[in-house]
Order: structure tokens, then C-alpha cells, then sequence
């Protein structure tokens, strides 16, 4: 029988992080499922944190990932703000079509 | 035993849906399924004792942050062929979640009925409560400029986001402050048996 440690929630974070990266470099569709990919890699952030002050006994990670959590809200709402705004001069979200940002 | 067999079904759980997230066609399934992904890291978190951490997790993720992705997809209107929804395919997938989530709800309460491996948990008297003699004393400052970032946030979502139109009428305030009774209102003796000119 096996006792659950850090270990298990190391790499559980870093398999999620790195989910999460893959999935940002792969989708060349459109910007929200960039977005989502960035709530998974905070996610994994936040699961490492949070194991770690359990497991420490430590309870300062815990709030951590409260003040990590906050960063992802605001960090979700200007990302969509942009999203729409340039939905609305565009027409489109494709990846590939945003290079003309200087004109 | 509980804990660690609940651990794996959880995690195995949430990288599936992670890995559904990003390979799903429609954006809108790959919104459901991050909420599935949260779900599930509330539940471990809730497993591990960091019931306080959990439980915001879900309100704030679920609540706010995946209902936001949601409607800025369903505003959008992206990809309109892919968005043709076969109801009666998906039905059976539906079916196998539901109780696949049912089961790891069982699992938790099963797991906070009895007391299985006290070793491994840190047993606190009450995880909202210690959180909350840290977070408002040593990191005050912290809290405060949270706070402060999600006002940012939130007056630049709406800055960003804000169209001017100039064909509707607004309170000038300004205006109404510094007028005078006198460009407003004109008092005219009426002498009796006339009337007055309307000009």
C-alpha cells in the first residue's frame, strides 16, 4: 500500500502544466483557447502550491494561490476585453491573421 | 486506501479533461470541459484538506472566470459549422461523466465519514480560519492590492470594451451645475383679461 506524498501532486502539476503549454503552442484557431490554456497553467500553479503547504504544513502557500487566483480573474477579463474589442474591428479571431497591429 | 485511490481517479479525471480542453473542436465544449478541469482540482484540493482554497476555487473559476469564456464565446459566434450540435451522439459521453463525477462525490464523502490515513493529512482545527488570521494580518498589504488589481482590471475591461455613441442624450452635470436660474426660467407679468404671446 502506498501513502499519498508531494510527489504524486508534483506530477500531477507538472503534467497539467505541461498539457497546458502544449496546448498553447499547438491551437493555431483561435485566442480564447489560448486563454483557457493559460487558466490551466495557473491551475498547475496553483495545485503545486497548494500540496506543497499542505505537505509542508506550511500555510502561507495556501495563500498564495488566493492572490494567484486573483491574478488569473483579472488577467481572464482584460484577455476577453481584448478578445472582443478586436473581434469587433476584425471580424475574426485566427491566430495567424494578427500581425497588423501597427497600422 | 480511500485517499489514495480517490487521488488517482481525480487526477487521472482532470488531465483527461485538461487534454479535452485543448482538443475539442467547438469552443464551447472545450469551455465545459475546463469547468470539468476545475471541478476536479476542487475536489482534490478539498481531498488534501484545503477545503478553503477548494471551495474559492470553484466559485471563482466556475463561477466567474469560465461563465465570462462562456459568453464571450457564445458572443462571438465563431466557427458557425461547427457549432451544429448532434444531441442524441453526445448522450451516452453525458451519461459516462455524470457518473464518473457522481462517483468521485461518493468517494469524498465516504472518505470525510471515516477517518482514513491521519498520517499524511495535516488534521487543522479549521483550514477557513487559520487561512484567515495569516491573510488578514501578515499579508494585508497583499489583500488590499489584490483588491486593487481586480478594480484595475475591471475598470479596463470596461474602458477597453466601451463604445461611445454620440447620437444618445447624457446628464451633463457640469453644465447643470453652473447654469442659472435665469437662462432656464422667464417670469412674465400677466396682466388680467390677456393672455400672453407664446414666442
Amino acid at each position: 500500500m502506498i501513502n499519498l506524498s508531494y510527489n504524486h501532486f508534483f506530477t500531477l502539476s507538472i503534467v497539467i502544466f505541461i498539457i497546458g503549454c502544449f496546448g498553447l503552442f499547438l491551437n493555431r484557431r483561435n485566442m480564447i483557447l489560448i486563454l483557457m490554456c493559460i487558466e490551466i497553467i495557473l491551475l498547475a500553479a496553483n495545485i503545486n502550491f497548494v500540496s506543497a503547504s499542505v505537505f509542508l504544513n506550511d500555510i502561507n502557500g495556501q495563500v498564495f494561490s488566493i492572490f494567484i487566483l486573483t491574478i488569473a480573474a483579472a488577467e481572464a477579463a482584460i484577455g476577453l476585453a481584448i478578445l472582443v474589442i478586436y473581434f469587433r474591428n476584425k471580424g475574426e479571431i485566427d491566430i495567424t491573421q494578427i500581425n497588423q497591429l501597427k497600422d | 486506501m480511500f485517499l489514495v485511490g480517490s487521488f488517482f481517479l481525480f487526477s487521472a479525471f482532470l488531465v483527461t479533461t485538461c487534454i479535452f480542453v485543448i482538443f475539442s473542436k467547438n469552443p464551447v465544449n472545450s469551455v465545459l470541459f475546463l469547468v470539468l478541469a476545475f471541478l476536479n482540482s476542487t475536489f482534490l484540493f478539498i481531498l488534501i484538506g484545503a477545503e478553503f482554497v477548494g471551495i474559492i476555487l470553484a466559485i471563482v473559476y466556475i463561477g466567474a472566470v469560465a461563465i465570462l469564456f462562456l459568453f464571450v464565446v457564445m458572443m462571438l459566434d465563431i466557427q458557425k459549422t461547427t457549432l451544429m450540435l448532434n444531441i442524441k451522439k453526445y448522450i451516452p459521453i453525458a451519461i459516462v461523466f455524470a457518473s464518473i463525477i457522481l462517483a468521485e462525490i461518493i468517494y469524498l464523502t465516504i472518505y470525510k465519514s471515516s477517518k482514513v490515513n491521519p498520517d499524511t493529512i495535516i488534521r487543522y482545527e479549521n483550514n477557513t480560519e487559520q487561512i484567515g488570521d495569516v491573510l488578514y494580518t501578515k499579508y494585508f498589504i497583499d489583500f488590499q492590492l489584490s483588491g486593487i488589481v481586480l478594480l484595475l482590471a475591471m475598470i479596463g475591461a470596461i474602458v477597453l470594451t466601451h463604445v461611445y455613441r454620440p447620437s444618445i442624450k447624457r446628464q451633463n452635470i457640469e453644465k447643470q451645475n453652473t447654469t442659472l436660474a435665469t437662462n432656464r426660467v422667464k417670469l412674465i407679468k400677466v396682466k388680467s383679461g390677456q393672455g400672453i404671446k407664446n414666442d
